[in-house]
């Protein structure tokens, strides 16, 4: 569980030893998660050397990932979509780390294809199975079909239509859509709701809809906004000159690669001399205040080595506080002060769990379908599985693969969702974690070399009803000055493209 | 008269016994070799399992002895008449199990034939037939039958008809059997109607796969077939096989055909000479694929080239093709050849480490007939492949058939095109593969026919070289995407393709 003793540590205000030493810099970002390194990025990328990244409990946060036997494996974000149009920090960013190759801010900028999804991308065992789509057309009666049919129309409608504002219906960044009423009237409702106002009925199409809103949003579609819920399908509009409509970027170990990347670029300073005021620095540790200072800001450091913790104090002319705001409501002093009242404003977030299957082999497939990079089970209570090895250009299989297993725990509310992780047993968790994948495989546990389960308690905010007009988001979204937060819990929703949109948006401020 | 037809049953009952043990037998040292071992123990599996019949037997009740032998005729027929194109199948299909079902087969079989001639002795005995007579004269017939199959199997059946349709046949005469019994006896026995639907069913079966049973074992390992195997072996990426008939040498990896003795010469020839005659300098060449060293052969005949790299995936292939004296015959010792190095790795994960780079790139990989194949042959290996290339270096691509694959044929065309090479793509008549196709590649725009050979050359010389690179109106190029790893366009065409001409 990343973070979760530093964080309720924070939340019961333990005591902490007075500050070792004082840094000056004149950027302070606090939190290195894929808002915090986008800002760090955007202001190397401009020729700003003076700042510091301080890393929080876990560098790269939710694009984080691991390595078993070697093998690298995402515990964490495991894809991007295509960029949209109004990506422009996305396509550049990904120009700058050689995934986009050319033509990087048009329709079809060319991707590098070793990162664009290897085919097989997805498949579906229903009914014991395995289907090429999510929906598959072959499945289900003429009237369901029609349908099916229908929804993808509307949302081929949605992806292109514009409002009177001249801004897509959905896009992303959310911020950058159409604020016209007719789509923002969505968010009044669930989209589970919609779709029977719509008179949706068939099963699969529902369960569809709730499975894109377990994966993207961490709750089940009866709980998300309607706005939301097509936002997911219809802001996924963007193309590649090299790859069909709907493929994803990937990597072994998902976005941790990408982060990785934008590191090298930042070029965080080697070694730990945070004195050196010519380089990019990063320091481990995560802050326990943060507060105006004058005409800056200060930030409490707390470094932990071994059982005993140490604190610094880093004096900045400007901060960016880039931890999601479940902690900056705890470490910013008053966050009342900027329009956000934690009691009502805070989105509901969602737990996650990620289990990491080290496969020793490869188990047998039902008829010998090809084992795809994301497998889905129809009706399965986790959110399918995706292969870390699936990218490799290799004819013989690896000796070791990793299948990552997905599950967001949203059965039951949020709150019961954490308690019953912090009190279920390491069987319990394993039964679960290995859910759908003992529904894919017969012989399953042979092959199973070791599971590493990362449990992540407050994985992402969920778009509930209502989160479009959150006013204390809205005001965090305009804070300017010393202090600026980045965070893509300001978006009301988790993608690594509204991350790094805050991230872009405080660094421009500063520059 | 009755017992007359009985003791004739004896009779073809024991030939069909004997019959299914002989092609079990065969099956099993043409396609698993080592001839001593699988004979005798097919034969000890067999004779045991019919121990195991004869004394299952005794649980059948007198008077059911009659109807029970008869629906034992109607399982032997089915079961033992199919069993051959059940286990070329199988073999053709999966190594793995082959082993498993052969035996069981051979059980099964055995167990049911094993209760025959206990079968009707008690009905002859329960007719009253004196006991010493009986046992002598069904014996005489049983061995009798024995002794007509053991001379027809290996002088007529098997080289006229083969294995498939040789226990077809058997199994139409236990089927026969079975209907004559039920038809003289039908008096004596219960649901005669039953026997006979029972009894139709299975003729229909086994006439309907003799019908197709010329598809069926084509489909099914043709060249196998009656080839000696003179080598089997399964390893960890692919079944090896290799037959000999005559003076004809194969390799088929997976039940693919890699090459012919016959004509080897041809394909290699085209794949090597074009290019390397226009690399006049050439000091290293690397090989992707090619574990029988063919194509080093080839290689090693330019003097002035230095080093040749060939990587290929299968440890047990390279080293058969260096060590087994027949094959070192064929490759002229390639592969041991001090200026060969031969590295065991995956062609896309060992070029992502090396980084040398070569005068000349051989790729011949196995045809890209399924995803983890189709990924050698799309644009970001080939743009890796492109990093290993002298500035003037030439890419040679085994590139399937365009003739019988066009897509796929031209859609390496494209992906090369679209990785940056300017390409040449070329053909040339290989008789046991059909027209083969290959593309020259390289990342400068010039390329000229060669129209002479500096090698001795078997069959390449400045006519057929001008022919290879031209393609006749039945062979245009169709309009078709690279092949790219999100889609795999390749692997689509190559097998709509290959569908459409096996169809
Ligand atoms: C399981 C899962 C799967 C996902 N899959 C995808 C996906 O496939 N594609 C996609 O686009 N998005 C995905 N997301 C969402 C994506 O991971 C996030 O939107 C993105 O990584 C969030 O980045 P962030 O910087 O906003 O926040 P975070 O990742 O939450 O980063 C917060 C940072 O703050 C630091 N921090 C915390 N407390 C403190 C403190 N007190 N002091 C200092 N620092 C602190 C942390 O160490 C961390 O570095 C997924 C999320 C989850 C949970």
């Amino acid at each position: 569980m990343p973070g979760m003793a530093q964080g309720h540590a924070l939340r019961d205000a333990a005591k902490l030893p007075p500050p070792s030493a004082d840094i000056d810099c004149d950027i302070v970002i606090i939190g290195s998660g894929a808002a915090g390194l986008a800002a760090a990025w955007r202001l190397a990328k401009e020729g700003r050397r003076d700042f510091i990244v301080v890393e929080g409990p876990e560098p790269d946060g939710n694009a984080a990932g691991a390595s078993m036997a070697g093998q690298a494996c995402p515990t964490g974000a495991h894809y991007l979509p295509l960029p949209s149009m109004e990506s422009r920090h996305v396509r550049e960013m990904l120009q700058d780390v050689g995934v986009i190759v050319g033509d990087a801010y048009g329709r079809q900028p060319e991707f590098d294809e070793r990162v664009l999804v290897h085919t097989p991308q997805e498949r579906l065992l229903r009914a014991g199975k395995w289907y090429e789509d999510l929906l598959p057309d072959e499945v289900d009666a003429p009237a369901q079909r029609a349908e099916h049919q229908r929804f993808a129309r509307t949302i081929e409608q949605l992806k292109s239509a514009v409002g009177s504002d001249g801004r897509r219906a959905f896009a992303i960044p959310v911020a950058l859509s159409s604020q016209d009423a007719q789509w923002r009237m969505l968010d009044k409702l669930s989209f589970r709701d919609w779709l029977t106002r719509e008179g949706y009925r068939s099963a699969a199409l529902h369960w569809y809809a709730n499975y894109a809103c377990r994966d993207d949003y961490g709750a089940g579609y009866e709980r998300i906004s309607a706005y939301a819920g097509l936002h997911y399908f219809a802001s996924r509009a963007g193309e590649a000159r090299n790859a069909e409509p709907g493929a994803v970027l990937t990597w072994p170990d998902g976005l941790q690669s990408l982060v990785r990347a934008l590191r090298a670029r930042i070029g965080f300073a080697a070694g730990s001399r945070l004195d050196d005021r010519t380089a990019p620095r990063r320091m481990s540790g995560f802050a326990a205040s943060v507060q105006l200072k004058g005409k800056g800001v200060e930030a409490l450091i707390v470094q932990q080595e071994g059982g005993a913790s140490r604190t610094l104090r880093i004096r900045a002319r400007h901060a960016i506080c880039a931890m999601p705001l479940h902690v900056a409501a705890h470490v910013v002093n008053d966050m009342p002060g900027f329009g956000f009242d934690a009691a009502t404003h805070l989105p509901q977030s969602a737990p996650w769990m990620i289990a990491n299957f080290l496969m020793r082999r490869f188990p047998e497939e039902r008829a010998k379908s090809p084992l795809a990079w994301d497998n889905v089970i129809y009706a399965g209570k986790g959110l399918g599985y995706v292969v870390a090895t699936h990218q490799l250009i290799r004819v013989a299989r690896p000796e070791y693969t990793v299948f990552s297993a997905y599950d967001a725990l949203s059965e039951r509310s949020p709150q019961e969702m954490r308690r019953w992780l912090e009190t279920a047993t390491p069987t319990e968790l394993l039964g679960r974690a290995a859910g759908d994948l003992s529904m894919a495989y017969e012989h399953l546990w042979p092959c199973v070399e070791r599971v590493d389960i990362t449990l992540r308690g407050h994985g992402m905010a969920s778009p509930t009803p209502g989160y479009l007009s959150n006013k204390g988001l809205l005001a965090l979204r305009e804070v300017d000055g010393p202090l600026q937060f980045a965070h893509s819990d300001l978006s009301g929703y988790s993608v690594f493209e509204e991350a790094a949109w805050w991230g872009e948006v405080a660094a421009r401020r500063l520059l | 008269m009755r017992d007359r037809i009985l003791i004739l049953s004896v009779f073809i009952v024991a030939s069909c016994g004997l019959a299914y043990e002989l092609i079990a037998g065969a099956l099993a040292s043409y396609l698993l070799g080592d001839t001593v071992l699988q004979f005798s123990s097919i034969i000890g599996c067999y004779l045991f399992a019919m121990g195991v019949g004869s004394h299952l037997s005794r649980y059948v009740k007198d008077e059911d002895a009659l109807a029970c032998f008869i629906d034992v005729e109607l399982l032997v027929g089915i079961i033992g008449g199919l069993s051959a194109t059940l286990l070329f199948a199988i073999f053709a299909w999966a190594s793995a199990p082959f082993r498993t079902v052969l035996y069981a087969l051979v059980f099964v079989v055995g167990v049911l034939v094993g209760m025959e001639i206990p079968l009707v002795m008690r009905v002859l005995y329960g007719r009253k037939a004196e006991m010493r007579e009986m046992v002598s004269r069904v014996l005489t017939f049983d061995y009798l039958g024995a002794l007509v199959v053991s001379l027809l199997f290996p002088l007529v059946l098997a080289p006229r008809l083969g294995m498939s349709r040789t226990a077809l046949l058997f199994g139409l005469l236990n089927a026969g059997v079975a209907l004559l019994t039920a038809r003289v006896f039908d008096k004596e026995i219960k649901g005669t109607r039953g026997i006979r639907l029972r009894g139709a069913i299975v003729v229909i079966m086994l006439i309907g796969a003799l019908a197709f049973s010329s598809q069926l074992t084509r489909w099914a390992e043709q060249s196998v077939f009656g080839d000696q195997i003179v080598h089997a072996e399964t390893t960890p990426y692919q079944r090896m096989v290799i037959t000999r008939w005559q003076d004809d040498l194969r390799l088929y990896l997976n039940g693919n055909l890699q090459f012919s003795t016959r004509d080897e010469h041809r394909y290699h020839e085209a794949l090597i000479h074009p290019a390397m005659q226009s690399l006049p300098g050439a000091r290293s060449v690397l090989v992707l694929g090619g574990g029988d060293g063919l194509a080093v052969r080839e290689l090693l005949k330019y003097k002035t080239l230095e080093h040749v790299t060939l990587v290929d995936l299968d440890p047990a292939m390279t080293h058969l093709f260096s060590t087994s004296a027949e094959l070192t015959a064929i490759n002229e010792h390639a592969l041991t050849n001090p200026r060969v190095h031969v590295i065991n790795a995956d062609a896309g994960q060992w070029l992502e480490t090396d980084a040398h780079s070569y005068d000349a790139i051989v790729i011949d990989l196995p045809d890209p007939s399924n995803f983890a194949l189709g990924k050698l042959y799309s644009v970001p290996m080939y743009r890796l492949v492109s990093k290993h290339l002298a500035e003037h270096g030439y890419v040679v691509v085994q590139s399937t058939s365009p003739y019988f694959a066009p897509h796929a044929f031209w859609c390496v065309v494209a992906t090369l095109r679209e990785a940056g090479f300017y390409t040449w793509p070329y053909h040339v008549n290989v008789p046991s593969f059909g027209e083969w196709g290959y593309v020259l590649a390289s990342r400068h725009d010039s390329f000229t026919q060669p129209d002479h050979y500096d090698v001795p050359m078997h069959f390449l010389d400045a006519s057929s070289t001008r022919e290879m690179f031209h393609f006749p109106a039945d062979m245009l190029a169709p309009d078709v995407e690279p092949n790219r790893l999100n889609n795999q366009a390749l692997v689509h065409y190559f097998e709509q393709d290959w569908h459409r001409v096996i169809r």
